[in-house]
């Protein structure tokens, strides 16, 4: 639990680093805070197993190696956050301190072990990510996502606590054991009131992972927000979702898989449909970005409709995969956007020639979104699929691997221009710290491709 | 103790929402049906306590009263969760200091965020 408390410090710290004017030390103590955060999660794994706080929170495993997870996305975007909240306005050490803030949500959202500490956690969350959404005060755009977000999630949030005080009127409990046991004692009498509850849950929950139809804010959210912002928002946020969607089917839910599958199934042929065909038809990089990310996300949900021991390892791949690509991806977008002025794929025209470093890295993200072997994206999807044919779920399968044929289609858009298209251009300025991101997370990507072992026995 | 409760036990909150409801409509209608009709101007404008009416009621004023008001209900709060301690703080005593070093660390965290407004002028008027 040392995780949560040392991010909470580091988020005050921040902020008082900022009040007295010490702007130079933001990025440095901040990176340093995380760190120590990420190798007290690796201290903690395999240490706690029982739930503390009068059995509030859990930090087994699985919340370590997601707390790990989203932690390292966060270091990785906080280096990308080198000179950019300070085109933004003055007030850096507040963005660092919110984003810090969500972050130590996220991890309460990963180890929680009882539904009171999984709503506690989503707030926290949300609340900073809609003030992160809004930071451009000046912009329109960056108005209408963090309104928009805003209402979408306070609507959302609605669902997921009436679907809570559902479960508690069933079960008589906020417990995750004792709503298990509730389940367990009598699987054939479980009250109406319950599977109601499940329902809304699930609405609640992929609102706010952004499953189809519960999209609709995601792809005007995430093209409002600053840059950098929406990198967190489709990468960290959507791995804790999953994390706590998972948790609670996984440790709870799994015996009435029968009631809920159907439903999970629908909603994941449905985000792998209206991702993919809408990603298609975009002519900006950022906009595909986002409901590409609505369909990795219909991905993603067949771990949870297979419910089995893999289940976790298998989501935990696929979002260090999803997560470790997406965040090259944005890496190349702000370059992009703050030194061309537009993300439109003819403004990748002609990359390679110019910047071969930034181009190639890129290429070994676009490969591994699409999931193309020797990257880790092939490895997560690898682990989805067969999860998923174990329980017999043949034509999700073979639905998504029609889809994944679709995905290649417009993830190669980008690499087709970068290397076959001539264009005039300027070679863009890539300083050292995108440089290490790009570098690192291009190695990190091909050497789980390679060796998907070195994660995937963490859980 | 009845543990098993049935939809028959919700009874008496339907009538109360019957009543409620109806004591709405019925007052509604009866004002409207037996009222005196006067429209003259005067009659129409809103009723200030006798001042003449000034202006439209809906027009933008500052942000500083937003945040004034948001700071104030932060604080607020933060008493309201001080009584439910004060009335248990005997029992949590009894087992060494526990009770009060946790509200000290929740008051600890609200008075940095305290110290912040301060620094950040939020509560200066000008």
């Amino acid at each position: 639990m040392s995780v949560l408390i040392t991010i909470s410090l580091l988020a005050i710290l921040v902020l008082y680093l900022g009040l007295f004017k010490a702007k130079k030390a933001l990025l440095p103590v901040s990176i340093l805070g995380l760190l120590g955060a990420l190798s007290l999660s690796f201290y903690e794994w395999g240490s706690y197993a029982q739930p503390i706080y009068n059995g509030m929170m859990l930090f087994d495993n699985f919340a370590a190696a997601f707390s790990g997870i989203t932690i390292l996305s966060t270091l990785l975007i906080f280096l990308l956050s080198k000179d950019y909240f300070e085109r933004i306005s003055s007030n850096i050490a507040e963005y660092y301190t919110v984003i810090l803030f969500s972050l130590a949500g996220i991890i309460v959202m990963v180890s929680y072990h009882n539904l009171t500490m999984l709503f506690i956690g989503i707030e926290i969350m949300s609340v900073s990510l809609y003030i992160l959404a809004g930071i451009k005060k000046r912009d329109f755009a960056s108005n209408e996502a963090a309104l928009k977000y805003f209402l979408m999630g306070a609507f959302s949030t609605g669902f997921l606590l009436f679907g809570i005080a559902l479960l508690y009127g069933a079960s008589g409990s906020f417990d995750l054991l004792e709503i298990r046991n509730y389940i367990l004692s009598a699987p054939q009498e479980v009250s109406p009131l319950f599977y109601g509850g499940i329902l809304l849950l699930i609405v609640g929950l992929c609102f706010k992972v952004g499953a189809a139809p519960f999209h609709f804010w995601a792809p005007d959210v995430y093209e409002g927000s600053p840059s950098l912002i929406t990198a967190y928002m489709s990468t960290v946020v959507k791995t804790a979702g999953f994390a706590a969607f998972l948790r609670l089917f996984l440790f709870c839910f799994s015996p009435l898989s029968e009631f809920w599958s159907p439903v999970l199934v629908t909603l994941a042929a449905l985000s792998l449909l209206i991702g993919n065909i809408t990603a298609v038809y975009q002519q900006h990089f950022k906009r595909m970005l986002a409901y590409s990310s609505i369909s990795h996300v219909g991905y993603m949900l067949f771990a949870v409709i297979s419910l089995n021991g893999s289940s976790d390892t298998s989501i935990f791949v696929y979002a260090a995969a999803y997560s470790i690509a997406s965040i090259m991806a944005f890496a190349a977008l702000i370059l992009l956007q703050r030194q061309v002025g537009t993300d439109s794929f003819d403004s990748f025209n002609g990359l390679a020639r110019k910047n071969p470093f930034l181009a190639l890295t890129l290429t070994v993200a676009m490969l591994s979104l699409a999931g193309i072997p020797l990257t880790a994206g092939f490895i997560g999807k690898f682990m989805m699929f067969t999860s998923a044919l174990s329980t017999y779920h043949t034509y999700l399968v073979l639905f998504a691997v029609l889809n994944a044929a679709i995905g290649i289609f417009y993830y190669f858009r980008v690499i087709v221009a970068m290397y076959f298209k001539e264009a005039d251009r300027h070679e863009l300025i890539v300083s050292p710290y995108y440089r290490l991101v790009l570098g690192l997370s291009a190695a990190a990507t091909i050497l789980l491709g390679v060796y998907p072992e070195l994660i995937s026995r963490l859980i | 103790m009845e543990t098993q409760t049935s939809a028959i036990n919700y009874l008496p909150i339907v009538f109360q929402m019957l009543v409620a409801l109806g004591f709405v409509v019925l007052t509604m209608v009866l004002t409207h049906i037996i009222g005196p009709k006067r429209k003259s101007k005067e009659k129409l404008s809103p009723f200030e306590s006798g001042i003449e009416v000034v202006g439209n009621a809906r027009q933008p004023f500052s942000i500083k009263y937003f945040l004034v008001a948001i700071l104030f209900v932060l604080f607020d709060i933060e008493v309201i969760f001080m009584y439910p301690w004060a009335v248990n703080f005997r029992e949590m005593s009894l087992e060494g200091f526990d009770g009060l070093i946790e509200m000290l660390v929740f008051m600890g965290t609200l008075l940095l965020g305290f110290i912040y407004i301060i620094k950040k002028k939020a509560l200066d008027w000008e």
